[in-house]
């Protein structure tokens, strides 16, 4: 009949709806923070597609893909902007490098807000990206 | 389990000659548990009828949906409203912006109705659907947000072995092509999961959706693929088009059977709501028509 997994919560199932239907790549994340849905825009920057990639956890995400600051150090799980979006419950935004799939290294910026429900707080956050030009310019269709 | 329809028309009441079969009665089903008991699910036009023949009931529960007003509508109209002994406990979606009482009192008070909410005669509560199940008149009650416009609620009873699902007003393919999409991420599908019926949005003939996507309603296709993907035993289509006649809707009952069929399930797994159709619910139980 299908998954044993429990339900995404609505307010998940719809962000993860609007993100299907825009060409900004942008990941969700679970309450976790667990990555647990990209877009194919993402997708299209990293490489790797959600449907190779599946749900995954912190951890698995920076070792996947970083990020990296701009002396090249992996940035801790703490410091991401994602973290601090569902932590703190308030808006993030930051700017890195990442690892593609195919071992590119792409600059972008990223702005992550929370999802949070009245019914039972924090859902998780949406977060967007957009890879910067070489002279720090943002792109507004975000492929490489 | 018992279901009887009382209203299966959505947006807006559609009386007239050619809406005389399946009826223009908005969103009110009653569903009477095994020991008895009765809950009405929203209370369309259809519940000022299903009120009447309420007589001696003293505690009614009421499970809304959500608060539009084809699913408010009949409330100041429901006899045992105005019956000093009645105890009714509406139940309904929570808002940060306002208690569920003040929310429908914005219905029930001036200009819009001669009768406050204070003013009833009955004993009424209004409670928020909780997070986690509940337990009412023996019924086991569990609530969900689905893809509607504003805040709206999927049901789910359970009263011994049988499960119902009623989810009137529900998109579930806004975005999401439903046929290939992992369980997890499909509005409702939890709360109809395997249920011996599934109440379902069918607003729209495949032909109309294209018009009317985002406005929180499925057509034909999408509700079946929902009532496939949750397997649910058999599926009421429900909420009907103020436009759709009996003729159109006979139409529409035909399609939705060669399509259910196409699905490989059996063609009379499927009905129209049908004001005043009657089912008994449960495990290998057949419709029966009032």
């Amino acid at each position: 009949m299908g998954s044993p997994r429990s339900q995404k919560p609505l307010e998940l199932i719809l962000a993860r709806n609007l993100l299907t239907s825009i060409s900004t790549p942008g990941f969700l994340l679970d309450s976790d923070a667990a990555v647990v849905f990209y877009n194919e825009a993402a997708a299209a920057l990293l490489g790797r597609s959600f449907e190779d990639a599946g749900r995954m956890s912190a951890e698995q995400w920076t070792a996947a893909f970083g990020p990296f600051d701009r002396q090249g150090a992996p940035v801790e799980v703490d410091g991401l902007a994602t973290t601090e979006a569902i932590r703190a419950g308030r808006p993030a935004h930051g700017s890195f490098t990442i690892r593609a799939a195919d071992g590119a290294r792409v600059a972008i910026e990223a702005s992550a807000f929370p999802i949070v429900a009245s019914e039972h707080g924090s859902s998780g956050a949406m977060v967007l990206f957009w890879p910067l030009s070489e002279n720090g310019d943002s792109s507004p269709g975000g492929g490489r | 389990m018992r279901v009887k329809v009382w209203g299966a028309r959505g947006s807006v009441p559609a009386p007239g000659p050619h809406m005389n079969r399946y009826g223009g009665n908005t969103s009110c089903v009653q569903v009477t548990l095994a020991d008895g008991d009765v809950l009405i699910l929203d209370a369309g036009t259809g519940i000022r009828n299903l009120g009447v023949g309420l007589v001696g009931a003293r505690r009614i529960n009421i499970l809304l949906t959500h608060l539009h007003l084809d699913h408010i509508q009949g409330l100041m109209f429901f006899p045992p409203c105005f019956r000093e002994e009645s105890q009714i406990t509406i139940w309904g979606p929570a808002s940060p912006e306002a208690s569920l009482e003040d929310r429908i009192a914005r219905y029930i008070s001036a200009p819009l109705s001669p009768v406050e909410v204070r003013e009833l005669p009955c004993s009424v509560s209004f409670r928020d659907t909780p997070a986690t199940e509940w337990e009412v008149a023996g019924a086991t009650i569990r609530a969900e947000a689905v893809t509607h416009r504003g805040p709206t609620l999927g049901y789910r009873i359970t009263d011994g072995d049988t499960a119902l699902a009623y989810i009137p007003d529900h998109e579930p393919a806004l975005g999401a092509p439903l046929a290939g999409l992992e369980p997890e991420w499909i509005s409702g599908f939890d709360l109809a999961r395997g249920v011996d019926l599934l109440i379902h949005d069918c607003q729209y003939a495949d032909d109309e959706y294209p018009e009317h996507v985002g406005w929180g309603h499925s057509g034909l296709s999408d509700t079946l693929i929902f009532a496939s993907r949750v397997e649910a035993d058999r599926l009421l289509l429900f909420h009907h088009d103020p436009l759709h006649s009996d003729e159109f809707l006979d139409d529409l009952g035909a399609t939705a059977k060669r399509a259910w069929q196409g699905l490989r399930r059996d063609a009379t797994e499927l009905e129209l709501g049908q004001e005043g159709g009657e089912f008994a619910v449960g495990p290998a139980v057949q419709a029966v028509h009032a």
